[in-house]
Formats: structure tokens, C-alpha cells, sequence
């Protein structure tokens, strides 16, 4: 029983008797989407000068993309049970298997980047308000899935410098109240990071993480498929004659690809001239080496709980805290289209946070 | 319309038996889970004698004054060295500020992760370590380095 054609599809297909009309006609018959495809081909982008924020989301999806091939052949020879060792194999003997190491760091840190950006534009664009409140809590989800992804992964190599960084961090989550105890024990797998914290980590990394992130990226990706490209509020005051939209397929696409292609580039070029170093492998009993520091996108947090040192750690903590609730409460918060002085209030904040991010990971790094 | 509403009635009694038996059977199978995943404690690096070998840094490296270094006890970290005075001084080497290992620096003991500085006394000086460190007590016995629990001195962190 093959499906029926609908008539306002049997108006626009190309003529029976082309090849590109018996194929679309052999697929309409086999899955009915012909509606599916009337929306995502009405589907647009707003038009205007902050339009290359759109491109953000996109650009964190292609390192993604980067991370799973090159993650997928790291596998190939990383080994929990002897991981320096491994890797250590990886870039000194396999061939080019320095630079497959090197950009799947440097792919981690842009996609991070990338994501950070998307997060500020779409939050200052305030494209977290209804209807797409959801939208915006899988986003912020994904992106504490890929800053745990980061700190799973930077401990695997098991050199001297990502085992002390481990050790502090988690000596960090120690310190939350309640169940910091209990998931810092968790994580490491005992009081001490050890060999069994590597086979947490690495099943983390390559298979928990990956499913789940897949499965939000779904998510987020069918949101914004339904519910199109939210505007800005600047945007929906112009005049309709005004408007100027790109339609999503293909104009928009085809734009992402000389962007993606270009970072592709970029990728090759840092990895060549900075390529990832491997310092010298852990000594669980040594002592710690001068120079840990937590990858730059933990380095605000790190700064700030160093201002508040010993029993006044817990103001530093609830300092930080405040920023992943008011990234999970401002679609709920902030609803007001147009933005009202409650929603320019919420820009103002975002700037300080923005800013203050900014000063915390550029002091963190400079001392 | 009575036999519809007690079809209803036991169509709704079924699934919230149903939900009670799925509930049962979720828990009988995330304890198990729990169980496997949450970490064992670690054995006690003192042994029945209540002291634990030296590894890793041999008395032939301590036998001066001013020499000390890094070593092991159990599966802890360790910072053994001879003061001035020719005393053999031992500290379980986790700083107690971020959980790094200290170093023996000759004057003072430094960690370098976040610069916490102790006094030769396991003093917590400068930077950021909110304590002293845990010290223990040394015996050298032919040519083999023990170390053993200080009772009451400082926070008997060691084999937590």
C-alpha cells in the first residue's frame, strides 16, 4: 500500500516524467513528509547586522563533528589501562597522530568558545523568551555537558599537569555542600584520584557524554526546526517592508559551509604550530609540578574562588553558583516581548556577568 | 455506562499496580548499580603494627641534614626529610588546601600548585592551606624507612 500524492504536492513536483520527478514521487509514496517539507522550506533567518550571531550554533555543531572523527580515531590506540603510555604512542609513532591529538584539543577549546558566543548572543539577543524557553534550557544543558566532557577529557592523557589539575578540581567540587563529598568520591571512584578515576572518566568521555549529547543535540536542533529563528526585538519593530529574511535551505547553509570550511583550515594551521604537548607522566607521589592551571574556560571560576580563600570559600562558590541559575531561570524570569525594564535590567546584569567572566579568566590567566 | 465506568475504574487499578510493580523493580535494579559504582573504601595504609613501609625514597636519601623528598606510604603520598638537627620529620604530603603534593624546598615546605608554603613543622605559613599538615612519626629499622600515626597531633587525615 503505497501513500497517496497530495494534490498540492502534485502541484509544485517537477512533471511525471523527469527523473527528478519519479524520484520524488517514489519517496512521497513511501514516507508522507510532503507537509514536514512545506515547513522546513518555509523555515527563515532574520536579516540584519547582528545576523552573524546565527552562525555561532552552527559553528560549535561543525567541531563537534571534528570531536567524534577525531575522538573515534584517537580510540583507536588511546588505552585506559596504560594511558600515558598510549599516548605518548599516539604522538610519537603513529603517523600524523600527533596532529589528530593536537586538533581534537584545539576543536575542545573552540567549541567551547563557540558555544560560550552563542550563549551571550542568544542570551543579549533574548531569544530565550516564549515559546522558546526550551530551546534555550537544552542549550544551556549542552553546554554543561561540554564542560564536563572538557574536564573528563583533560585528565586521560595522565600526564603530570592534567593529574594535579584533576586533583584540584575535584578538590573543588569536595567543597559544595551536601553531596560534594559523595560525587567528588564518585568521580574519582575513592578519596585520591587514581588509575580507577581514568576508567570513570574515559567511559564518561567516550561513551556516557557522547549518547547524551547526541540526544540533546536532537532535541535543540528539532526545537529550532519547529519553531524557527526567533527575532530580536529591534528586528520585529521594523516595518514588514523592511524585513529582510535569508530562507534557512539552502541560503543559510550554503553560507555555514565557507564558514566551516575555513575553520577547518584554522584548526589544521593551530595544530601545526602549536600542537598539544604531553608533559611527563603522572606521579601520584611526587610532588606537584609548578604551572597547573584549569583550562581556560574553568580559569574565571578558579580566579574567583581564589579570592575568597579557607573558610570564606563558600561566598566565592555562591558567587559562581549564581550564574548557571540565572541561566536556567531567565526564560522564566525575563518574558516581556518587547523587552520591558525588567528585560533591560536582565541585558544590564548579563553584561556585568559577561564582563566580569571576561576580567576573571584574563586575571586567572595572566597570574 | 456502569460496565464503562468500571472498566475505567479497573483499567486505572491495573496501571497503578502496574506503576507500583515498575517502581519495585527500578529500585531492585538501581541499588545493585549504586552499589558498583560508589568507590570501596581504602584499606589502611598502617598495617596490623599500626606502622607503614616507605617506598619509593630510601633512607640513603634522608640521611643528612637538609635532604628529604617525596615518597609513599600505603597508597598516600609522603614527604619525609632530616632537619637541621639530624631528626627524621614525616607528613602525609597532601596540602591541605586543593589536594596537591607539597615539596621539601630545604627552608620550608611548597606546594606549587597554588603556592601554599608550611614552616619545617608542617606550619601552614603563607598562601592559601586553611591547616597544618599531617604529620607522622618516623622509624628507621635496618636500613628501612616506617611511618606511623601521630595520635592527637594535628588532623588525622592520613587513611581517612
Amino acid at each position: 500500500m503505497k501513500y497517496e500524492i497530495p494534490a498540492e504536492a502534485e502541484e509544485r513536483l517537477p512533471a511525471p516524467d523527469t527523473r527528478s520527478g519519479l524520484l520524488s514521487r517514489w519517496f512521497l509514496q513511501r514516507f508522507p513528509v510532503w507537509r514536514t517539507y512545506e515547513h522546513l522550506e518555509g523555515k527563515v533567518v532574520p536579516k540584519h547586522r547582528h545576523s552573524v550571531w546565527y552562525n555561532m550554533g552552527g559553528l560549535a555543531l561543525f567541531f563537534f563533528i571534528v570531536q567524534v572523527i577525531t575522538g573515534v580515531l584517537l580510540m583507536v590506540y588511546y588505552r585506559p589501562a596504560e594511558p600515558w603510555m598510549s599516548v605518548q604512542r599516539i604522538v610519537m609513532e603513529v603517523p600524523f597522530g600527533a596532529v589528530i591529538r593536537s586538533i581534537h584539543h584545539w576543536s575542545a577549546n573552540l567549541m567551547t568558545l563557540a558555544l560560550f558566543i552563542h550563549l551571550f548572543s542568544t542570551f543579549f539577543m533574548k531569544a530565550y523568551r516564549e515559546p522558546r524557553e526550551f530551546t534555550w534550557l537544552s542549550g544551556a544543558l549542552l553546554f554543561a555537558v561540554t564542560l564536563v566532557f572538557g574536564f573528563s577529557g583533560y585528565l586521560l592523557p595522565w600526564d603530570d599537569l592534567a593529574f594535579f589539575a584533576t586533583r584540584v578540581g575535584i578538590a573543588e567540587v569536595e567543597k559544595a555542600p551536601l553531596l560534594g563529598m559523595w560525587l567528588a568520591d564518585l568521580a574519582r571512584g575513592g578519596p585520591e584520584v587514581t588509575v580507577d578515576t581514568i576508567g570513570r572518566f574515559y567511559t564518561l568521555h567516550v561513551m556516557v557524554l557522547p549518547v547524551t549529547i547526541l540526544t540533546i543535540i536532537g532535541l535543540h536542533l528539532f526545537f529550532i526546526q519547529v519553531q524557527g529563528v526567533s527575532e530580536p526585538d529591534f528586528f520585529a519593530a521594523l516595518p514588514p517592508e523592511q524585513k529582510k529574511y535569508e530562507k534557512f535551505f539552502s541560503e543559510f547553509m550554503f553560507g555555514e559551509i565557507p564558514i566551516w570550511l575555513c575553520m577547518g583550515a584554522l584548526l589544521v594551521a593551530i595544530s601545526a604550530v602549536w600542537p598539544r604537548g604531553l608533559s611527563p607522566e603522572a606521579d601520584p607521589f611526587g610532588s606537584a609540578p609548578a604551572g597547573i592551571k584549569p583550562e581556560w574556560y574553568f580559569l574565571s571560576q578558579f580566579q574567583l574562588l581564589k579570592l575568597f580563600p579557607g573558610k570564606i570559600e563558600a561566598v566565592g562558590m555562591f558567587l559562581w553558583t549564581m550564574i548557571p541559575i540565572g541561566i536556567l531561570t531567565v526564560p522564566f524570569l525575563d518574558r516581556s516581548i518587547p523587552a520591558d525594564d525588567r528585560g533591560r535590567l536582565v541585558t544590564k546584569i548579563g553584561i556585568v556577568a559577561l564582563l566580569g567572566l571576561l576580567l576573571f579568566t584574563v586575571w586567572g590567566g595572566l597570574s | 455506562m456502569k460496565e464503562a465506568e468500571g472498566t475505567e475504574r479497573s483499567r486505572r487499578g491495573f496501571l497503578g499496580f502496574l506503576g507500583a510493580v515498575g517502581l519495585g523493580w527500578l529500585a531492585a535494579a538501581i541499588y545493585p548499580v549504586f552499589r558498583y559504582l560508589s568507590p570501596q573504601a581504602p584499606p589502611d595504609p598502617f598495617g596490623e603494627d599500626g606502622r607503614a613501609l616507605v617506598e619509593k625514597i630510601t633512607s640513603a636519601e634522608v640521611s643528612q641534614p637538609g635532604m628529604g623528598g617525596n615518597g609513599k606510604y600505603g597508597n598516600r603520598g609522603l614527604l619525609i626529610f632530616r632537619n637541621q638537627s639530624g631528626t627524621l620529620k614525616a607528613f602525609d604530603s597532601k596540602c591541605t588546601h586543593a589536594g596537591c603534593n607539597v615539596a621539601f624546598e630545604g627552608e620550608r615546605i611548597y606546594c606549587h600548585c597554588h603556592g601554599g608554603t608550611y614552616d619545617l613543622e608542617g606550619r601552614n605559613i603563607a598562601g592559601p592551606p586553611p591547616r597544618p599538615l599531617t604529620e607522622l612519626g618516623v622509624v628507621e629499622e635496618d636500613g628501612l624507612l616506617h611511618v606511623y600515626r601521630l595520635t592527637g597531633g594535628g588532623e588525622s587525615e592520613a587513611g581517612s
